[in-house]
């Protein structure tokens, strides 16, 4: 009896809960379509900070490496130890991780500031880096690179009349190391004006084996999650200094706050309209059900049994509106993503039943007008009072 | 055999009226009793207060063992499911439910819904072919038909009826109190309403109300 009795109350007051159910829709859909938005937006914020480079820093204690001090001078870390602990403390957050070893060495008698690195890392952690190879862009260029590859800035090139392919002599002290150029770097930073090689190579000129002067790592995330795996990080290199660049991890941070909270504060926003849209057409049904009300306690109804009825139906209202809405939602997002960010949003699933339940409880709490019921005597309503 | 209805000194007032003042009367068991009275005589608040609708001032309703007047909200609500059925003057059926709805409404309240058991009764008043019609599809007379199957659907001991034929035509009334007499004849407890005279003698006793009291007792000649 109780899905018919249900059935009846919502065909027969089928007007006034399409209103409702509309302003439910229309909450459940902008509510989808911003958290679809706010899911997905943290991914592609994060991979469009990717191109901001570096964000954590591992130097040795007393102060920060720049990337033209020299290796003379400069303290050095154990490049074993710090790969070591990064591998232990490893989580997803972290993207990549490369090494550094600067030296000046003189290439035909000019001075060129030469940096050893993980070349492949570097690319990953400098994703927008330009790099002129000489080899056709489909080709895995990467893959053929040789161990005596190097990358030279454009700047440096044209100082020394170099393009991919050329030879490459670099002299460190009495020492030297034959290498290749193999692509010209556009960076538009210092790397212009370096020659960046393999670090075991640069190492080996330098006479500083297993040595690197500083640790650069991408960590994707909120600035507070930068900050944790930098504590955590720092924990296990206790002789070491890790840093987030404040500058950047800051920035990312704030942007994904700022836009989680703007985001948050709508979806609330709505909320509360949906549930005032609801209140204002469950207070008019309110009134409209005195005399049933009246009747069915006549009946022996207990007010218990009597609202579980009422807001039944206010749950079926919010469900079949939050599905709708989730729906449309998804379709909003889509549109948001094509015209404000200029991709496509992917769906998170876990929204649906997340929107579904917001909007069951919103309509429970607009439908607050309904318990005025529950004092309804019936031998006055039956009087036709 | 105790009395099945025992009303004691049962005083109702209302702001500073007072609609029953000092009422006491037995009913027994199987007994049809007429309540007459001009309008204002207190005779539906005294339904109203046997039926559970109501509670009295002062003074104590008994019915079937239960002190109504002792009853907490949700007491009542068990009280009136499972001990009263009644038939109201303005039907008091829910519009957008069918005749067999209806019926079943009072199952539900009662305990569990039984269709079966539901259409039976709805046969019992002569409405087989009509279970599936809205009362505003039904005449006054089928509608208070549905009325009386809907009280009667759980076994009550004791049926209020308030001026059960008062919205009716000649040929409804004479379905209704049909119905009613035959109730009556199987050994329902009925308390009616009426202000009509000639259906009040249908009764074994007719009470008289005025100003809230009681003014005479009598007890009918059968017809």
């Amino acid at each position: 009896m109780f899905p018919r009795l249900l059935w009846k109350l919502l065909r027969n007051n089928r007007g006034r809960l399409a209103v409702a159910l509309v302003a439910v829709i229309s909450g459940a859909t902008v509510i989808s379509a911003l958290l679809n938005v706010q899911f997905d937006i943290s991914r592609k914020l994060t991979q469009e900070f990717q191109m901001l480079g570096p964000n954590l820093v591992i130097a040795p204690p007393g102060r920060m490496q720049t990337q033209n001090a020299g290796a003379a001078s400069a303290p050095l870390m154990d490049e074993a130890t710090v790969a070591g602990q990064i591998e232990r403390t490893r989580t997803p957050v972290l993207i990549s991780a490369a090494p550094y070893l600067y030296i000046v060495a003189r290439v035909a008698d000019t001075p060129v500031v030469v940096a050893g690195t993980q070349l492949a890392e570097a690319e990953i952690l400098n994703p927008t880096w330009k790099q002129e190879t000489g080899f056709p862009r489909y080709l895995p260029a990467t893959r053929m690179r040789p161990a005596d590859a190097c990358i030279v800035g454009r700047n440096v090139a044209r100082q020394l009349k170099l393009a991919p392919g050329s030879p490459l002599e670099l002299k460190y002290l009495n020492r030297t190391a034959a290498m290749t150029v193999w692509s010209i770097l556009d960076s538009g930073g210092a790397e212009d004006n370096q020659i960046v090689a393999d670090l075991t190579a640069v190492q080996t000129l330098a006479g500083m084996k297993g040595q690197i002067q500083v640790e650069q790592l991408r960590v994707n995330g909120t600035s507070s999650e930068i900050s944790a795996y930098a504590a955590s990080l720092s924990k296990s290199l206790p002789g070491y200094d890790v840093r987030p660049v404040r500058a950047v991890s800051e920035a990312e941070g704030n942007l994904l706050n700022r836009t989680q909270l703007l985001i948050f504060s709508m979806v609330l926003l709505i909320l509360v309209l949906t549930a005032l849209c609801v209140l204002a057409t469950m207070a008019a049904l309110a009134m409209e059900r005195r005399a049933d009300v009246g009747l069915m306690k006549a009946l022996g109804g207990t007010i218990s049994r009597i609202l579980g009825l009422f807001l039944a139906e206010v749950g079926v209202l919010g469900a079949v509106g939050g599905l709708i809405g989730c729906v449309a939602g998804l379709a909003l997002a889509q549109w948001m993503g094509q015209r404000v960010f200029g991709t496509s949003i992917t769906p998170r699933w876990e929204i649906f039943p997340l929107t579904i339940a917001m909007m069951v409880a919103v309509s429970m709490a607009g439908a607050l007008p309904l318990r005025s019921l529950g004092k309804i005597k019936p031998a006055v309503i039956l009087r036709g009072e | 055999m105790a009395p099945l209805v025992q009303i004691e000194n049962l005083r109702k007032e209302f702001a500073n009226v007072r609609a029953l003042d000092g009422v006491s009367f037995d009913v027994q068991a199987g007994e049809w009793i007429a309540i007459m009275g001009p309008s204002g005589s207190g005779k539906t608040t005294l339904i109203n207060i046997l039926g559970g609708l109501d509670t009295p001032t002062s003074g104590r309703a008994i019915v079937d063992g239960t002190d109504v007047a002792r009853l907490d909200e949700n007491g009542l609500a068990r009280f009136r499911a499972e001990k009263i059925g009644f038939v109201f003057q303005q039907f008091h059926l829910v519009p957008y439910l069918t005749a067999l709805e209806n019926v079943m409404l009072a199952q539900y309240f009662h305990s569990t819904t039984d269709e079966g058991e539901a259409r039976e009764a709805l046969g019992r008043v002569g409405l087989t072919d009509r279970v599936e019609h809205l009362p505003g599809q039904l005449s006054g007379g089928e509608q208070q038909r549905v009325a009386v199957a809907r009280a009667l659907i759980n076994h009550p001991k004791l049926i209020l009826a308030d001026e059960p034929t008062g919205n009716l035509d000649e040929a409804n009334e004479g379905i209704v109190l049909k119905l009613l007499r035959e109730l009556h004849a199987e050994g329902h407890t009925i308390l009616m309403v009426t202000h009509a005279a000639s259906i009040g003698q249908l009764a074994d006793r007719r009470i008289d109300l005025a100003h809230g009291r009681l003014a005479t007792e009598h007890v009918a000649r059968k017809v």
